[in-house]
Order: C-alpha cells, then sequence, then structure tokens
C-alpha cells in the first residue's frame, strides 16, 4: 500500500511537471528574464490537505541527528531531523498556512518503511524536489523551461535541484538579505560570482544597494534560459536597458539614459535591434552592451580597469575587429548625442542637411508650384477662349 | 495638363507628330542602369537609415532581413560605381575625341532661364523662354546625380572600409560618413520624388528616355532654342574620320589605362577589409560544476588549523579541540568519525551546532580541518 502511495506521489509530481512543461511551450513566449525574480514566493495552490504540524511520531525516529542509512552505491542518506531547524524554518511556526509536519512533504510512508531506497544520496536530494511541487506550483512551472531542470531530465544529477539553492528542512526566503541570491548561485558558480562580486553591479549589491540587479535579475529565478544562445544575445540589450533606460532609476546613480537609445541609433545597435525583432534566434556579430563593457566582471565606464575607458578601448575594439587601428575606437560616438563638443563634424553635417533638404526640395516643390498655376491658368483661358 | 494629353492623343492619331532624337541605346541604357541601381540602393538603403520604424522593419524582413539587404544594397553599389566609371569613359570620348560640347555645364544663362521661366509661370511674362538641348531642370539632376554619388562612393567606401579610413582620417570621420551617406540618400530620394517625377511623368510623361525620341510639342516647350537650331539646319557635326582615328590613338591607351586602374580601385573599394570577425565567439559555457569528490587525503593539517581559527570552532570545542566551555562542550581531538561523517555532521549542524553550508566552508577546507583534528 506504501509503495503505490509513494509511486502516486512521483507521479503526480511528474505530471505536474509535464503537464506544465506543455502549457509553457504552447502558452508562453520564451522569457529570458527576472519578470519572475519577482514572482511570489507564497504558495499558489492549497496545501493538498491540512498541514500536520504534529512530527511526534516520526521524531521518534529521525530526531537523532545522527541516524543514517546507506545506500545501494555505498553513500550514506542523513535521517536525521533536528526540530528546532525546521521548526525555524519557513515552513515552521511561522507559516501562513501552518506549520508543516513531515508527511506533508515526505508522504506517509507509514513504519515500517517498506520503499525502496534511493540509488544514491544525490538521487534522493533530486528526487526530494518533487515534494516542493506539489505545492510551488509557479515555480515548477518556470522550473520546467529553465537550464537546471533539462540538464537533470538530460540525466546531469550534478544540476540544482530545489534543495540544492533552498535547503531543505533549514529553508529561509532566498533573498533575505539580498546579497543571499548571489551568494546562492555562487555556490556553483563559483568563478562567475567571484567575477561578478568585484563588479560595479557586485560591489554595489554587497554594499546594500537595492537597485543593482543580482544574477537573477538578469537570468531569471527558475525558469534560467541558457545565457549563450543567441535570443539571449540579441535580447541582452533590453534586458540591460530595463534598468539603464529608466531615468528614474539611473537619475540616483547619475547615469545617462540616452545609452540604450544612442546604442540603437548605431550601426551594432540597429542591426542587433533588428535580429531581435525579426530574426530572435539568428546569430550576429554585431556587438551587444556586453561585448564592449564586459559581463559579470563589468565595471564603471571611467574606471581604470573598464573595457571600455579610453585606454583600453581599442583591445576592446580589436575582440571583433582584430586590424583595428589605433584611431578606429574614435568611430564610435560614444553614448551621447551629437554636439558642438561631442563630435561637432558629425553635428555640423547633420546640421547642414537638416537645413540643405528642406531648401533643395522646397525650392522643387516652388518650382512646380509656379508649373502648375500656369497649367491651370492655361486651363481656363482656354476654356474662355472656347 | 489634360489639354496637352488630348492634343497628343490627336495630333497622333491625325498624323503622327514629328519627333526629334534624343538619347542613343548607350545613353538609354545607362538611364536603366541608373534607374534599377538608384531604386535599389533606396529601397534596401533607407530602411538601414530608418530602422526603427515599422515600416522600415517591414521592408527589412520582406528583402530577407538585415544582412540579406546589406549585401543587395553592396552589389547594387558595386554595379552604379562601374556604370559610374563608364560613364566617365563615354563623356571623355565625346568630349575629347568627338569634340561635343560640354551641354551639361551650368551657367549664368540656366540661372536666367529660371527666373524667366518662374515669371512666364505666374503671368509675368508672356513667352516661354528658349531652352537649350539641356535645361536648367535636367542639368540640375544631371548635376545632382554626379554630385550625390561622389558623396555616397566616398562615405560609402568610409562605411564599408572603417578600419582603413582610420588608417589616414580621424575615427570621428566614419560616423560623420554615416550621417552623410543617409541624409544624402533622403535628399537624392526627395528630390527624385518630386523634381524628376513631376517633370518627365506627371506633367508630361516623357518616353524620350526609353524611346530615344521626343514629340513636336514637347521640343517647343522643353528645348525650344535647340529646335530653332535644328530646324535653322544647324548640325552638330562629328570631325572627320582621320581627325577621330588620330585622336582615338590617344584616346583608347588613356582609356584602357584609366579604366583599368579605377576597375582595380574598385575591387581593391569592394574587397579591401574584412572589417570584424564573421562570428563572435560563443560566451564560456558555464557546465554546471562536477560535484567535487574531497576525501580525508587531500586535507593539510596546518591549513586545517587556519579553518579551524576563521571559522570560531575553538569557541564550543576549545582552541585544540579538546572541547571548551560552550554549551557544546564536544571534544573533536583524533575524533572516531569517519569523513564523510564529519562532513555530514558539519553540513547538517547537529544539536546546538550551527549547520555549516558549502557557502561557509568548502569540502576541501572540511578535509584541512578532519586532517587537523586527527593530528591533535
Amino acid at each position: 500500500m506504501t509503495r503505490l502511495h509513494v509511486k502516486a506521489w512521483l507521479l503526480a509530481g511528474i505530471g505536474i511537471i509535464l503537464l506544465a512543461t506543455g502549457y509553457l511551450f504552447v502558452s508562453l513566449p520564451v522569457r529570458i528574464h527576472a519578470q519572475e525574480a519577482q514572482e511570489s514566493q507564497a504558495v499558489q495552490n492549497a496545501m493538498p490537505s491540512e498541514p500536520t504540524g504534529d512530527n511526534s511520531f516520526c521524531l521518534v525516529c529521525h530526531a537523532d541527528s545522527d541516524a543514517t542509512a546507506t545506500l545501494d552505491d555505498g553513500t550514506t542518506l542523513h535521517v536525521g531531523v533536528d526540530p528546532s531547524v525546521l521548526e525555524g524554518s519557513v515552513h515552521g511556526a511561522g507559516n501562513e498556512q501552518g506549520a508543516l509536519g513531515c508527511v506533508d512533504c515526505h508522504g506517509t510512508d507509514a513504519f515500517p518503511h517498506d520503499d525502496p531506497l534511493p540509488q544514491s544520496a544525490r538521487a534522493y536530494t533530486v528526487q526530494a524536489s518533487l515534494m516542493c511541487t506539489n505545492c510551488h506550483v509557479e515555480q515548477t512551472e518556470n522550473l520546467a523551461d529553465g537550464v537546471h531542470y533539462t540538464a537533470i531530465t538530460d540525466g546531469n544529477l550534478n544540476s540544482a535541484s530545489c534543495v540544492d539553492c533552498h535547503g531543505s528542512h533549514d529553508i529561509q526566503p532566498p533573498d533575505e538579505p539580498r546579497e543571499k541570491i548571489s551568494e546562492t548561485c555562487g555556490d556553483c558558480h563559483t568563478s562567475v560570482f567571484t567575477e561578478y562580486r568585484d563588479s560595479v553591479h557586485g560591489e554595489a549589491l554587497f554594499e546594500g544597494d537595492p537597485n543593482v540587479p543580482t544574477c537573477v535579475d538578469c537570468h531569471g529565478v527558475h525558469g534560467i534560459q541558457h545565457p549563450t544562445t543567441a535570443l539571449f544575445r540579441n535580447r541582452s540589450p533590453e534586458l540591460c536597458a530595463e534598468c539603464h533606460a529608466d531615468t528614474e532609476l539611473m537619475e540616483e546613480y547619475g547615469i545617462s539614459t540616452y545609452v540604450f537609445e544612442s546604442y540603437l541609433t548605431d550601426f551594432h545597435g540597429t542591426t542587433v535591434q533588428l535580429f531581435n525583432q525579426t530574426d530572435p534566434n539568428v546569430p550576429t556579430n554585431k556587438a551587444v552592451c556586453y561585448d564592449c563593457h564586459g559581463v559579470h566582471n563589468i565595471a564603471e565606464a571611467s574606471a581604470d580597469k573598464s573595457r571600455v575607458v579610453r585606454e583600453n578601448l581599442l583591445e576592446t575594439c580589436r575582440e571583433c575587429h582584430p586590424d583595428a587601428s589605433a584611431d578606429f575606437p574614435d568611430s564610435w560616438v560614444g553614448h551621447f548625442p551629437p554636439s558642438l563638443d561631442n563630435h561637432p563634424l558629425m553635428f555640423l553635417v547633420d546640421l547642414f542637411y537638416d537645413i540643405l533638404i528642406p531648401v533643395v526640395v522646397g525650392g522643387f516643390l516652388f518650382l512646380i508650384a509656379t508649373d502648375i498655376i500656369r497649367r491651370i491658368r492655361k486651363m481656363f483661358s482656354g476654356r474662355s477662349a472656347e | 495638363m489634360a489639354e496637352n494629353i488630348q492634343t497628343n492623343a490627336t495630333a497622333q492619331s491625325a498624323e503622327p507628330q514629328q519627333s526629334y532624337r534624343r538619347f542613343g541605346p548607350g545613353q538609354r541604357f545607362e538611364h536603366v542602369v541608373l534607374l534599377v541601381t538608384f531604386t535599389g540602393l533606396a529601397v534596401t538603403g533607407l530602411p538601414q537609415t530608418y530602422a526603427e520604424y515599422g515600416w522600415a522593419k517591414a521592408l527589412i524582413d520582406l528583402m530577407g532581413g538585415i544582412e540579406s539587404i546589406r549585401v543587395i544594397h553592396r552589389i547594387l553599389a558595386t554595379i552604379l560605381m562601374a556604370e559610374a566609371i563608364y560613364h566617365g569613359g563615354i563623356l571623355t570620348y565625346k568630349l575629347f575625341v568627338l569634340g561635343r560640347k560640354a551641354t551639361m555645364i551650368p551657367g549664368f544663362r540656366d540661372l536666367k532661364d529660371v527666373l524667366q521661366w518662374i515669371a512666364f509661370n505666374l503671368g509675368l511674362r508672356q513667352e516661354h523662354p528658349h531652352l537649350p538641348r539641356y535645361n536648367f531642370g535636367e542639368k540640375a539632376e544631371y548635376l545632382a546625380v554626379i554630385w550625390g554619388t561622389v558623396i555616397m562612393v566616398i562615405t560609402g567606401f568610409m562605411m564599408w572600409n572603417p578600419i582603413a579610413t582610420t588608417n589616414f582620417l580621424p575615427g570621428s570621420a566614419v560616423p560623420v560618413a554615416r550621417v552623410a551617406h543617409g541624409a544624402e540618400a533622403l535628399l537624392a530620394v526627395l528630390s527624385i520624388i518630386t523634381w524628376h517625377m513631376w517633370n518627365v511623368h506627371i506633367r508630361r510623361f516623357n518616353r524620350a528616355m526609353f524611346t530615344g525620341n521626343l514629340p513636336l510639342d514637347a521640343m517647343e516647350e522643353e528645348h525650344g532654342e535647340e529646335l530653332e537650331q535644328i530646324l535653322a539646319g544647324h548640325v552638330d557635326e562629328d570631325p572627320p574620320r582621320e581627325v577621330i582615328a588620330k585622336r582615338n590613338m590617344y584616346f583608347f591607351p588613356y582609356a584602357f589605362i584609366v579604366g583599368t586602374l579605377l576597375v582595380l580601385g574598385l575591387i581593391f573599394f569592394v574587397t579591401f577589409e574584412d572589417t570584424a570577425i564573421t562570428t563572435v565567439d560563443p560566451a564560456v559555457v558555464v557546465e554546471a560544476p562536477d560535484v567535487v569528490e574531497v576525501s580525508a587525503e587531500d586535507g593539510v593539517a596546518e591549513t586545517g588549523a587556519e579553518v579551524w581559527a576563521s571559522l570560531n570552532c575553538n569557541e564550543c570545542h576549545g582552541e585544540n579541540a579538546e572541547g571548551g566551555e560552550g554549551r557544546l562542550n564536544v571534544a573533536l581531538a583524533n575524533t572516531s568519525l569517519t569523513f564523510d561523517e564529519f562532513v555530514a555532521a558539519v553540513r547538517r549542524g547537529p544539536a546546538d551546532m550551527k549547520a555549516y553550508s558549502v557557502r561557509d566552508v568548502s569540502d576541501l577546507d572540511l578535509a584541512h580541518l578532519y586532517a587537523w583534528l586527527q593530528s591533535q
């Protein structure tokens, strides 16, 4: 009976994930960024049943924190739980839905347990994540679209599952404090995290800045898309623009919001934006924001270590333009509108044509108008003559 | 206007109007090349300048995307430049071998013609000015095409070969070229839509560029002076055959050398530079890291001592892991735990001890700790 029970739970979990995947494919445009970062962490559907806060029965054995089971592959599964840890977690006493009991997640595999043991401790961890999907439906749906889940279904059990990021019995809010988000990613993505921590965004995050992006603001949370696809690349300028074209937000930092618009009017930006809007899945070699500014190591544009500061710009250009001459970087107008101070010749040529075009075309139109007047007059005089 | 068309129709049905030779097959051919390349360049070029607008995006999409229209644009530009070289050769031949007059040079009389024409149109003058073989309107168009082509070729070169350009011009010249190229294109297209359309399509459909001939009434209005000269029996005669033959001896070697140089220049122009790499290196793929298998043997006792201090283990477990005074008076020196059990305990946080995640201490550091504990 109990064996059937666990199977039913598993099947239900897998069913939900499959349905969610199907639903996502037919109904949702591919998301690449962090709308869902703000998604409610609250539970979306009702508890399958009322939480059963009483764990005394299970704790008869499982309160022994040294309790272990040895699995087929020789790994050790720790089956002891400190009840105070669960009590202090988001699922404990403070849970709005009521404190969860063991069986709310683990099911009622009544004693003596006769379910087959998992293959390995790791397999159990991954499998245990299915428990989360019962209540956290929206996160599960997003997850089905993301790289971590895909990697797991492709057989890589090292890919992150729910508990790898959130913990298990000791789950705390994932974003308190905010830098905890990026630290969590950094547990596995160490080198990326190290780069990020020293970037302009990372440094500000650890100084308590509430606006700078954490990992999930660019990559998404559960539905993390692969950041090396053409789609991600083509859409990335809009991703940066979400903050950098926001006048109110940038005002705090004294950063120009003209950066996005000026990028779009430039050769690189025009092309990338066209790809983004017409062939988002086709790769382009034209530069996006992070090709010049850097990705995780992005620095303030005027900083010595910046990839785009004058001293380093040629080297940055040469990554895509290997033959670039010393004067080549000057052909980049910068993110400022041309004026008498910034690229004056460009400003003057623009002004010249702003005058020349109306004068020439206006002149032609004037001549045409006189021709029309003559023809109208001729028509009338011709008629009166008849 | 309607009256004119009627007159034409009547005249044509009764007896065909006398018409006058205006353009030879070569000129008509050049016009078709210009017509096709100009239109194609405008249709593929303007959407690039105005790419932020919906109509431009629709056009670009229709023509196969931005990279494809850039290729089309460059092919058409190459044809137009070849045509310009050919035109230069023909022009030189006509001027210096056949000794024809340079009928396209603008002068004071053209200004006079314009003013008289305006005055006539407004009824301030009774007589339509008698216009020469190429009147002020045609000169304006022809010279605008020359001016425009020169500007477009120069600025086009700078955009096509920005690295070469910055070898002899300051870098800021490249965006200047981009601005000028787009603005000049707009000027050219607007001029064609207004001046050219009105003069040869709307006011009267002038077929001379396709048939080669212009009927009498159009000649009277648009080339009165030339018509008078023709009627007076004045004909531009080519020089005697032997003079032409002698001039050809100079012309053809010259034309061959200059033509070859220009064509080589054109090939240089269109193939000179690989401005950028064709594909961007894919970003470094972050593979899901393998779980690092750390074993007890990886631990170094000395490092473990540092870890012991940095994690403040001593506060509960004692300076030398002999057991401390806190609530957790647990001695760990020479622990009987296996390494796996030790790691599991630290991660789990038994009893009142804090759980240490991989964020707090790595598996390798735990191996160092374990090694140190074993040595105590």
